[in-house]
Order: C-alpha cells, then sequence, then structure tokens
C-alpha cells in the first residue's frame, strides 16, 4: 500500500515539489514563529526528498521521469529535474538553519517570513519545469517578489533600500520578459518551449530578438554582470534569512532557469548559433566584472554577490556550447556555486553572527572553527583549486570545449 | 476584427516607446514612487507591445496580474521607505545607510 502511493508520487514528483512548499508556505503564514519554522523545514526537507528522488532514478534508471507531465502545465527534462533538486536542497538547508533567525523578525511576521522562503523556492522550481514561456513568467516572477518581501522584512532599514532596488530591477525585467516572450510567440508562432528545438521558425529575426530579451530578463534577476546593478545594495544591507535567500535559492534558481531556456533554444536551427553568441559574451563579460567587483568589495556578502556573478558567468559558457558535454559542465558549475553561496554566506551569517565586514573575521578561527572552515573551504572552491568542486566545475568545461564536435550542437 | 498591418507597427512601436521610456524613468529617477511609476507605465508599454504582436490572451492575464502585484507591493515599499527614511528619495537612503558603510569602487 505505502509502496503504491510512493509510486503515485514518484510519479507527479514535478508537481509535488511545486505543491509541498506552497502548502508548507500557507501552513507557515497561519502559525506563530517556532511552528511556522518546524512546517517549513519538513516542507522544505519533503521537497528535497522528492528532487533527489527524482535525480537518483534519473541517473539510476533506464526510463527515467521525463516529457510532458500533468497535461501541458510542467515538462520534466534532465536540466529541469537536477535544477530542481538543486533549488529544494538549497531550501532545505536554508530552512534548517533558519531556526537561528526567525528570532530576527517580530513575532507576528516571524511565519510570513517562512512563508515566503518556501513560495521563492516553488517559485523557481515551478519556472524551471514550467512546459512555456507563460508558465516560466509567472513562476519567476512570484519567486521573484517572495524574495523582495522577505528582504523588506528584515528588521535593518538598510534592508528596504536593498528591496527597492531589487524591487525596481525586477520590474524592468518582467517588462522585458513580456515583450520577449510576445515576440517568441509571433515569430515562432507559439510559447511552448518543449517543440522550441523542431518547430520551423517562420519569423528567425523575431524569435531571435524574443529568446534575447527574455535571456537578459532572467539574466538581469540571476545577477549576471553587468546586469547586477541592483546585487551589491540587495546583499550588502539584507538581513541574515534574506541573503541566504537571494544567493542560495534566488541566484541559483535563476540561473537554473536561463540554462535550461537556453538549452531550448540553442538546438532550433534558426536561433541557435545568436543564442550560443550572446550566452557566451555575456558569460565571458560576467566573469571579468563580476571578479573586478568581487577584489574591490568591502563587505563578505556584497563579495560572495559578486563572486556568484563570475561563477554564474563560467556557467553561462559552458552552456554556450549547447552540446550535451557543455550542458553537464554547466550544471556542475551551478552545484558548485551554490556550495560554495552556501558556504560562503552560511559562514557569514551563523558563525559570525552576521558581522559582514572583513576586519571581524578577524580571530574567527578561534571563535567559531566550524564557521571558519566553511568560509575557507568555499573562498578555495571559488578560485577553483584542484581538489574541490569548483575546479570540478573549470575542469568540465575545458573537457567539453576540448571535445570533438561530433553531430553539432545539441541541447536536450 | 483585422487590424491594418501599417496600425499594428504603428501601435508596436508606440507601446515599445512607452515601454522604453518607463524602464529609463524607473533607472534614473531618484524618487522611489517616479521608479514605480516608470515601471507601471514601462509594464503597460509591455503589455500593448504583446496586445498589438497578437500575443495569447492568457499571456497577457498574466502580464496584467504581475503589473498589479507588482504596484501593490511596489507602494507597500514606498510607504515602509517613507516610514523609515522619512522620505522617498533614493539619495536620502544611500546617504543613511552609507554613514554606516564606507562606498565601494564601482567596476
Amino acid at each position: 500500500m505505502i509502496g503504491a502511493y510512493l509510486d503515485l508520487a514518484r510519479l507527479h514528483a514535478p508537481l509535488l515539489t511545486l505543491l509541498v512548499p506552497l502548502c508548507g508556505a500557507a501552513l507557515a503564514f497561519l502559525l506563530p514563529g517556532r511552528l511556522a519554522w518546524g512546517v517549513g523545514v519538513v516542507a522544505a526537507f519533503a521537497t528535497a526528498f522528492l528532487g533527489v528522488d527524482a535525480v537518483a532514478r534519473a541517473l539510476l534508471e533506464a526510463a527515467p521521469l521525463t516529457g510532458t507531465i500533468e497535461g501541458v502545465l510542467l515538462y520534466a527534462d534532465g536540466i529541469a529535474i537536477f535544477a530542481a533538486a538543486l533549488v529544494a536542497v538549497a531550501m532545505a538547508f536554508l530552512m534548517l538553519g533558519a531556526g537561528a533567525f526567525v528570532r530576527d523578525f517580530p513575532a507576528p511576521i516571524a511565519g510570513l517570513a517562512i512563508a515566503l522562503v518556501l513560495c521563492a523556492g516553488a517559485g523557481w522550481i515551478g519556472a524551471v519545469f514550467a512546459r512555456d514561456l507563460l508558465g516560466v513568467f509567472a513562476a519567476i516572477e512570484f519567486a521573484w517578489l517572495a524574495s523582495v518581501g522577505v528582504l523588506a522584512l528584515s528588521s535593518d532599514r538598510g534592508a528596504l533600500n536593498g528591496a527597492s532596488r531589487m524591487f525596481v530591477a525586477g520590474g524592468m525585467s518582467s517588462a522585458l520578459f513580456l515583450l520577449g516572450a510576445a515576440l517568441v510567440h509571433r515569430g515562432v508562432g507559439g510559447t511552448d518551449l518543449a517543440t522550441l528545438p523542431s518547430v520551423h521558425i517562420d519569423a528567425p529575426g523575431l524569435a531571435a530578438a524574443g529568446i534575447g530579451l527574455v535571456l537578459l530578463s532572467v539574466a538581469l534577476k540571476a545577477g549576471i554582470a553587468p546586469l547586477n546593478f541592483w546585487i551589491g545594495a540587495a546583499y550588502g544591507r539584507a538581513g541574515r534569512l534574506a541573503v541566504l535567500v537571494l544567493g542560495a535559492i534566488g541566484a541559483s534558481g535563476a540561473l537554473c532557469v536561463l540554462v535550461r531556456l537556453a538549452s531550448f533554444a540553442l538546438p532550433a536551427p534558426a536561433i541557435g548559433e545568436g543564442v550560443s553568441i550572446t550566452l557566451a559574451t555575456l558569460g565571458a563579460v560576467s566573469v571579468v566584472i563580476g571578479s573586478v567587483q568581487a577584489v574591490g568589495a568591502r563587505n563578505v556578502l556584497r563579495l560572495a554577490a559578486y563572486a556568484g556573478a563570475a561563477q554564474a558567468g563560467v556557467a553561462l559558457l559552458c552552456a554556450a556550447l549547447g552540446s550535451p558535454a557543455g550542458f553537464a559542465a554547466a550544471l556542475v558549475q551551478m552545484f558548485a556555486m551554490l556550495v560554495a553561496t552556501l558556504a560562503l554566506l552560511g559562514g557569514v551569517t551563523f558563525g559570525a553572527g552576521g558581522a559582514e565586514k572583513f576586519d571581524a573575521l578577524d580571530g574567527l578561527g578561534r571563535r567559531a572553527p566550524l564557521a571558519s572552515a566553511a568560509i575557507t573551504a568555499a573562498a578555495i572552491s571559488l578560485m577553483g583549486a584542484p581538489l574541490t568542486i569548483g575546479f570540478l566545475g573549470r575542469w568540465r568545461l575545458v573537457e567539453a570545449e576540448s571535445a570533438p564536435a561530433g553531430g553539432g550542437r545539441r541541447g536536450r | 476584427m483585422v487590424i491594418d498591418p501599417i496600425v499594428a507597427r504603428l501601435l508596436l512601436a508606440v507601446a515599445v516607446a512607452m515601454l522604453m521610456l518607463g524602464a529609463v524613468t524607473a533607472w534614473t529617477s531618484t524618487n522611489f514612487i517616479k521608479r514605480v511609476a516608470g515601471l507601471l507605465v514601462a509594464s503597460l508599454g509591455a503589455l500593448c507591445s504583446a496586445a498589438a504582436l497578437s500575443a495569447p490572451a492568457s499571456l497577457l492575464v498574466v502580464g496584467i496580474a504581475v503589473a498589479f502585484a507588482q504596484l501593490v507591493i511596489g507602494v507597500a515599499l514606498g510607504v515602509r521607505l517613507q516610514e523609515a527614511y522619512g522620505g522617498a528619495e533614493a539619495a536620502e537612503f544611500d546617504a543613511a545607510d552609507d554613514a554606516n558603510e564606507p562606498a565601494e569602487p564601482k567596476a
């Protein structure tokens, strides 16, 4: 009996990874702080379990869960399954640690903060599973506005300033996305992503412009340099929970959506070349500008944001190759980015008590050895030093770049 | 109803101009309320562009819902900023925040 229910849950895993955090958010909203946190932890870990189980099946089973799920609503493919698991696991770790931050919020809004974190996670998961641009648009906006809400709830008034910058950036991004989706619809004859690689494109120019606008819009939300004008204010002035939401769920989720959209657009013969050039240019520029910004940062949280832009640039360079090896390298890079971000931001927010100035880290090794070790490991991984996951991401990029062409660009 | 292609293109041009105007206002204005108004204009421009491009009704409905949500959250943020800083000018916010934090070099 239980086995049958488990099989049923596995069959509808993409829908459940959306619904579980949303139901958890509704419940957390109604409960007081600690109880809301408990519900949040259960919902986040259930989502992570579903996500990791789907990844395990995709890797181990001969016939993994792919294709259209739940009618025309969702579409599961390798990148979506991996990306959803990535966001879900990040949300689970974040929610586990959020217990320490519940006291940062006044009692009446602690439940709301937990609910918004779950909504942000559900939104990004929905965006990576969405079958068409309409679903991607709705899910992204849901996640983004939830993230703005978490930031605005922080007790420090500086967070409000950060939230206002983030809000304005998100509004501009959504207008661009809407125009881009309409152009894609006009050029391709629909907004269905799953058919984009094979459909005959009537107006390649319109379609290419539309996809370009959509990618730029999501890149702005992913904090890709130089479109990351909002990120310094948002990270630097965010509360402890908000900075983890922005770094672990927001940046990773947006990057996953970007790579997935690229995986549909790159194989389309009429627009693939242009998309590849756009992604490669954006990636290279982000690596350079993000690194320069990180060198100039005087605040650990901002440093994490700028270094994240550089890491995201590497993932875009991987995806721009358009080959299966390139997308595999992008997934490894995204995983490396998430681990480093969680370790760095987690180390600062937990170990250093949110003290984000560099001089506040003096003597951290004695005061909080674990946090110090996490920050050090994250920094080494961000450098791409050997024996770290960051190095593996770069290595896979080099391998993908030097691999023989073998049949040209294939995104799926 | 069939719209003349020339009229449709004219509509699209006006709508895109509206979007750009709103985006520039949101980008450059120092007053948060003006930024929200700019975003609203940009969203309206995007919606009109989508309509001129014969986008499906579902996309327009979602676009309207998102624009409305942004307006509500923008106004709420504006009220909270006014309460916290006593104004709506971004320069005032930055000055108040930068008093506790040194500026960073721009890349």
